[in-house]
């Protein structure tokens, strides 16, 4: 039977989808099954993730792209 | 994630071919990703100069790009050896393979000899107007608990959590071992204290 703090310190590869063999994936199924404290942490972890996730950043602006081209382009003038 | 409309084999041979609106779309999609992959071990100056480095070596450097590797994979790749160089030219050089720094478990306390939970998680408010991910003074404790971690821990978390890459595209980014990526990974989320810091937000409302 896994302790808690192990179930900690494999919760990432739950939140991750990392492949797991049949035993590893047994023994933390099983622990979670009886324990709410490390069920709520890997349901905790997954929200953390989830809401970083959401801070990817949007599209460049108009403006940023042509500042990157011009200098592209300057850069590929001066080494022609 | 990498944007799948700039990844077909037909928009590639079209950027090889030295396309121009392919290329500035490129640029609008991908610019942030690769500034903020760069602002994870730069000032944001010196972030943007990288970045900007990064688009020229880049352009120079398709007409030879055999797509082996996801378009922003190779990007963040060339971005990131831009930044090391300009970090090695002020005399810093960076390790990306896990130190003994943060190695251990920052969890640690909260369980008992045992192994079992003395302080348990608390009850996070996920849910509702009030739900705590979304509250504006978390995302200044994130940000500030982000900013604190050593780079390779950050720069991973960038990657992994927060653009979405999978992990061999981060190993080929960062030239580091599935293993080691996944220690960084894991450091940055619980042993740099982000969980930690929300919990105890949840408590108490401060950073």
């Amino acid at each position: 039977m896994l302790k808690c703090q192990e179930v900690e310190l494999r919760a990432d590869a739950l939140v991750d989808g990392t492949p797991l063999s049949r035993r590893e994936r047994l023994s933390l199924n099983m622990h979670l099954l009886m324990c709410r404290h490390c069920r709520r942490y890997v349901r905790q972890l997954r929200a953390l993730t989830a809401h970083l996730r959401h801070r990817e950043s949007p599209t460049a602006h108009d403006d940023q792209v042509q500042a990157v081209l011009d200098c592209v382009h300057h850069s590929k003038q001066t080494t022609d | 994630m990498a944007n799948p409309d700039l990844e077909t084999p037909e928009f590639i041979e079209r950027l090889r071919a030295g396309d121009r609106a392919a290329f500035a779309l490129v640029v609008k999609h991908y610019h942030p990703r690769l500034l903020g992959a760069a602002r994870t071990m730069l000032q944001p100056a010196d972030a943007e100069e990288a970045v900007q480095d990064g688009w020229i070596a880049a352009h120079r450097a398709l007409p030879k790009f055999e797509g082996r590797s996801a378009l922003l994979t190779w990007l963040t790749r060339i971005v990131i050896n831009q930044a090391r160089m300009q970090l090695r030219k002020g005399g810093r050089e960076v390790q990306f393979d896990p130190t003994e720094e943060g190695a251990a478990d920052a969890l640690a306390h909260r369980f008992n000899a045992n192994g079992h939970w003395q302080e348990p998680p608390r009850a996070w408010a996920l849910s509702g107007p009030d739900a705590l991910l979304t509250r504006d003074e978390l995302q200044h404790c994130l940000e500030s608990h982000i900013t604190a971690m050593p780079d390779n821990q950050r720069l991973a978390l960038q990657l992994r959590d927060i653009q979405g890459l999978d992990f061999n595209d981060i190993c080929n980014i960062m030239d580091v071992s599935a293993s080691n990526v996944r220690v960084l990974v894991h450091r940055a989320r619980a042993r740099a204290r982000l969980f930690e810091m929300v919990d105890r937000f949840q408590e108490t409302g401060e950073c």
